[in-house]
């Protein structure tokens, strides 16, 4: 099975989601069932691939390659390299703690599993895809679901209930709608987020025809691209072409990372979403930026992303302070986690921004782990709003004494998210921090600010959730006694110290994918290490990987095109 | 121009499927006269098997690619004819099957209503082989006929005979300026058929009278700016008519447009290429903006389908052998799509009566069924992946690019995020609204057919493209040597793309 591990885990959660079309909602059971076993098997694929990857041969493992259009050079062209496995892995760990977070949903709960699916296998085909035909494809189709998703099973925000009126009711459609700013409901929130990231996600689809146009190469294959299209020096309105796709491609796919000034769309949409959708969104789908940052602009156009990167170090910078500082005064729970998200975010801007071996590796375990820690908090921020029905802090407390699993695992939670030594986190930040001192001390600084900054919101939310006098109102609350209720949080509790503790296979398979694609950018090697500690092992160097050398592995080569063959 | 009349009956073969399907139009009358007494139901599914039999040996046509020319060069049968064919008879079968319900409403001559809808197809087919402009100005007249009185078919509805009234006083007024167009060309010219003026020289008769003749065609599939009946006639058409009327006269006369553009003017692409940008971007544009303040479906599913012709007409304006296989293949998504949405829409107002967006609401719960077609094919008609309607973008997009139309492809993609708010309100309704009458609405099994067949063609085209595009890619083939060279055309592109 294992050249085939990909094809599982994309089509499973697939082909989970074409069966439970035939399942009736009168047998909850089986519904929920057929959701959990899809996404199981994407889980022991995802697992088998991330155990599975050689970080000695590096490259692109797994490779499966299916010819899809001849006349547009479009092919199924799957395959992870040391950046796309450890995403995978999160990004179907999230789904199955998603399955059983949403457990209890009993509105629609056939619908709500189906799109849930479709959202999770779209993310992990984008960080499988080596054609950026379906990158945009698997991107694009990420959305969709989410509009329904937030619609269907979220819910309002506080004040929105305030401001409903009878007029306004019909207000809120056609044009309207539009202008409607002031009213947060989750059918804004929706909207808006469709329309946001659909909007900027066309910018990046300009970019990519482009570059399909000028490399004159007639395919979308990434890999071809990157060592055969020759996009520099083209002279473009007042500026050079290759500038232009690599302004396109950024803010592009920068939009769902969020960066600073496009991130409003991010907080009001994890707000409005229920917990399962929120872990998704928030762990996975934000990374499909910062991974489509990588895969298109770093590697189709790396002498561009040198010149251009700085764009990002400052723009971090406010992404970092002004998420948290939004963070520290909002007064519901999924507002504070959405902004510690997005300025989260800038953190892993910032490692890849500093262009440096260590950074850039630090930002991809951290992409990994934050996808980890919002998870976890996501989930406990769902099962508080579940039992109590509101989600704004200075109305809760002492929940406690009610709920002592979830406290604990709430404490986990911000801990992980602050990066506490012995999470992975901790290993994440502080290869960031490391690696960009060099180039970036004042962003460093700022970033060091930030890491006071989720300290202080998130045990303020800490202490308004759980301790202090509580609210008699929801004396009935009760904890997650269930198995099902307490596995997703234990699974990710114990993925994000396990590797926290044990980091080295993590940290070799990042290294793996890292290393070539800085050597492309910067043309500096990494100092070759002995095989001995810290570093990458000897063996594994660049000397070795250099991008002359075809970067595949058990396929075809990259640059013989045989679309028929089947890797065996 | 003379030519000879003494036929042989090797080529009369080519026009066996319109010959079959006159006499089996006559006999759909006929038998409506003998027996009045028939179930009407009857007859539609009479008049289907009619037009199976003829798409039929269409397929078989294509397999075996028999093609020809007949009338000296006036009928001329080639795989992109044949293509429009299967296009426009696919699309007859499946409105027949979605109006066997609707019919009922009608108070008188539901027999007839049958026999009109196969003869406009019949009027269509020509269309698509029509290789003079003789032929395309009778085949047009013959096929809008038809649709004059489809249209006002609901008599005792204002309506409906509103729409009829706009659709033949325009349609009469474009038949005007074609013909008007005809007698300069050919007064510049000397010529009728469309290869023959290949190599004419651009006198100012000329332009204007292929302009009048653009006019013309561009009522016909409805593009900005001889657009002002297609909102009208689409609300007050029986919804049926409405479908068919958005999706097979688009069709044919689009096989004339790009005979017009490519055999005919291939030469002077530098010219119309202005022509083609313009109207483009005004009919995206204005169908999109002017689709988010409605609140009927159907007039929604007008101005989509403006926006709709805007894309298409990129493709024209690549006016490359891409830019065509793209045309086509859009025409395919688009078809399955629109049918789909539009079967979605008799359903409804069978159950409901209305055709208001506000209508919609919970239709997620009273029926799962409609409401995920219905999402389906909307999202498809806005460029959703793993959708018909992406692919179809996409290919166009792709082929205007390689002709370097960036200011084109960059008001394509706005158009596409403007067009997902209006669809999306159309799905916040379905599945985000609780209904005001829960309960459920029941479908009968033709109309499944039809969404089933939408779903499929939707879905397929989206996930699996191949089998498409070798078939649109080999239908225009007999383009290759008519389109222009990349080279004369980088001017005006790189004015253009700026």
């Amino acid at each position: 099975m294992g050249e085939y591990a990909l094809l599982y885990i994309l089509f499973a959660p697939f082909a989970g989601a074409l069966g439970l079309i035939f399942v009736s909602n009168r047998q909850p059971t089986l519904v929920r069932g057929i959701a959990a076993s899809a996404a199981f098997v994407s889980l022991v694929a995802s697992l088998y691939i991330f155990y599975g990857y050689d970080p000695v041969q590096g490259g692109f493992q797994f490779v499966q390659k299916f010819a899809w259009s001849k006349e547009l050079g479009i092919a199924l062209y799957l395959g992870v390299d040391g950046i796309g496995t450890p995403l995978v892995l999160a990004s179907s760990i999230l789904l199955f703690a998603g399955i059983f977070v949403s457990w209890h949903i009993k509105d629609r709960a056939k619908e709500f599993y189906i799109w849930l699916l479709i959202l999770a296998a779209a993310t992990i085909g984008v960080f499988m895809s080596l054609d950026l035909f379906f990158l945009y494809f698997f991107y694009e189709m990420s959305v969709i679901p989410m509009y329904l998703l937030l619609g269907m099973w979220g819910s309002h925000t506080k004040k929105y209930l305030e401001m409903t009126d009878p007029e306004g009711l019909k207000q809120r459609d056609s044009v309207g709608f539009i202008f409607n700013f002031g009213s947060n409901s989750k059918e804004y929130a929706a909207m808006k987020l469709v329309l946001f990231l659909s909007a900027f996600a066309v910018a990046a689809l300009m970019g990519i025809l482009l570059i399909y146009k000028f490399s004159g190469l007639n395919t979308f294959d990434i890999l071809v691209l990157r060592e055969q299209a020759n996009l520099m020096n083209i002279p473009v309105l007042g500026t050079t072409l290759d500038k232009i796709i690599w302004i396109l491609v950024f803010f592009g796919f920068a939009s769902i990372a969020p960066i600073w000034p496009l991130h409003s769309w991010s907080p009001v949409g994890h707000a409005a979403a229920p917990a399962a959708t929120s872990m998704l969104h928030a762990g996975v789908l934000m990374k499909l930026g910062h991974f489509s940052i990588i895969r298109v602009a770093f590697e189709i156009l790396p002498e561009t992303t040198r010149e251009l990167m700085p764009i990002a170090a400052v723009l971090c910078m406010f992404s970092i302070i002004y998420g948290g500082f939004v963070a520290f005064y909002a007064k519901d729970t999924k507002y504070v986690i959405g902004y510690s998200s997005s300025s989260h975010m800038g953190y892993v801007f910032l490692g890849m921004a500093a262009l440096n071996y260590i950074s850039l590796s630090g930002a991809v375990i951290y992409m990994f782990a934050h996808a980890m820690a919002t998870g976890m908090l996501f989930a406990m921020a769902g099962w508080v709003y579940d039992q109590t029905h509101t989600r704004d802090i200075p109305s809760l407390g002492g929940l406690s004494n009610k709920m002592p699993f979830i406290s604990g695992c709430f404490i986990v939670g911000c801990m992980a998210s602050i990066g506490m030594p012995g999470t992975v986190n901790f290993v994440a930040e502080i290869m960031i921090v490391v690696g960009s001192w060099n180039k970036y001390p004042l962003q460093v600084i700022v970033a060091m600010l930030g890491i006071v900054l989720t300290l202080a919101y998130l045990f303020k939310m800490m202490r308004g959730l759980f301790y202090g006098p509580m609210n008699q109102k929801y004396s009935h609350a009760h904890d997650a006694v269930g198995t099902v209720d307490r596995l997703p949080l234990l699974m990710m509790i114990t993925i994000s110290i396990g590797f926290g503790i044990f980091p080295m296979h993590l940290y070799d398979v990042v290294r793996s994918g890292v290393d070539p694609l800085i050597a492309r950018i910067t043309h500096v090697v990494p100092v070759a290490e002995t095989g001995k500690g810290f570093g990458v092992r000897g063996e594994a160097t660049a000397a070795v990987r250099a991008p002359e050398v075809p970067l595949i592995v058990n396929g075809p080569s990259s640059l013989t095109p045989d679309p028929l063959r089947r890797s065996e | 121009m003379t030519f000879s009349l003494n036929l042989s009956l090797s080529d009369l073969l080519l026009l066996l499927p319109e010959i079959f399907l006159t006499c089996w139009l006559c006999v759909v009358i006929t038998v409506d006269f003998v027996s009045p007494r028939l179930p009407k139901e009857r007859l539609a599914y009479l008049s289907v098997g009619g037009l199976l039999a003829t798409l039929g040996c269409l397929a078989w046509f294509d397999m075996n690619q028999v093609t020809g020319t007949l009338f000296g060069n006036m009928f001329v049968l080639d795989r992109m004819a044949i293509f429009f064919k299967i296009f426009i008879l696919g699309s007859t079968i499946l409105v027949i099957l979605a109006s066997i319900e609707y019919v009922d409403r009608f108070t008188l001559f539901r027999g007839e209503y049958y026999a009109l809808v196969v003869m406009s197809a019949l009027g269509m087919m020509f269309m698509a082989s029509a290789n003079d402009l003789l032929s395309v100005f009778v085949s047009l007249e013959f096929s809008t006929l038809g649709f004059y009185i489809l249209v006002s078919y609901l008599r005792d509805d204002m309506a409906s005979n509103e729409a009829g009234l706009k659709f033949f006083i325009l349609g009469v007024f474009a038949a005007g300026l074609f013909a008007y167009g005809i007698s300069l060309v050919y007064g510049e010219t000397g010529k009728l058929v469309f290869s023959d003026m290949a190599s004419a020289p651009a006198t100012p008769g000329l332009i204007i009278g292929f302009l009048l003749i653009f006019a013309a065609l561009g009522f016909k599939i409805g593009a900005v700016p001889f657009h002002s009946w297609i909102p009208d006639t689409y609300h007050g058409a029986p919804t049926p008519v409405t479908a068919f009327l958005s999706i097979a006269p688009k069709g044919a006369a689009l096989a004339i447009l790009l005979r017009i553009f490519i055999v005919a003017l291939g030469t002077f692409k530098p010219t119309w290429i202005y022509l083609l940008v313009a109207v483009s971007i005004i009919s995206m544009t204005y169908g999109n903006i002017v689709a988010i303040a409605q609140r009927n479906i159907k007039r929604l599913l007008a101005y989509s389908g403006i926006a709709q012709i805007g894309n298409v007409l990129i493709g024209l304006a690549a006016g490359t052998k891409m830019g065509n296989d793209a045309i086509l293949f859009y025409l395919l998504a688009y078809l399955f799509a629109n049918i789909g949405a539009f079967a979605v829409v008799i359903a409804v107002s069978q159950a409901i009566g209305r055709d208001e967006i506000e209508d919609y609401s919970g239709l997620g719960r009273r029926s799962p069924f409609l409401a995920f077609s219905m999402l389906l094919f909307l999202l498809s008609l806005a460029g959703v992946p793993p959708l018909a309607g992406f692919i179809g973008k996409l290919y166009i997009f792709i082929a205007a690019i390689k002709e370097g139309l960036y200011t084109l492809i960059t008001v394509g993609l706005i158009n596409i995020v403007i067009s997902m708010y209006y669809y999306l309100i159309v799905v916040k309704k379905m599945y985000i609204n609780e209904p005001v009458d829960p309960s459920p609405i029941s479908i009968s099994g033709s109309m499944k057919v039809v969404i089933y067949v939408g779903l499929a063609g939707t879905l397929l085209i989206g996930i699996y493209p191949q089998p498409f595009t070798d078939w649109v890619v080999a239908a225009t083939l007999m383009f290759a040597n008519f389109v222009a060279p990349a080279a004369t055309v980088t001017p005006p592109s790189l004015l253009i793309g700026g």
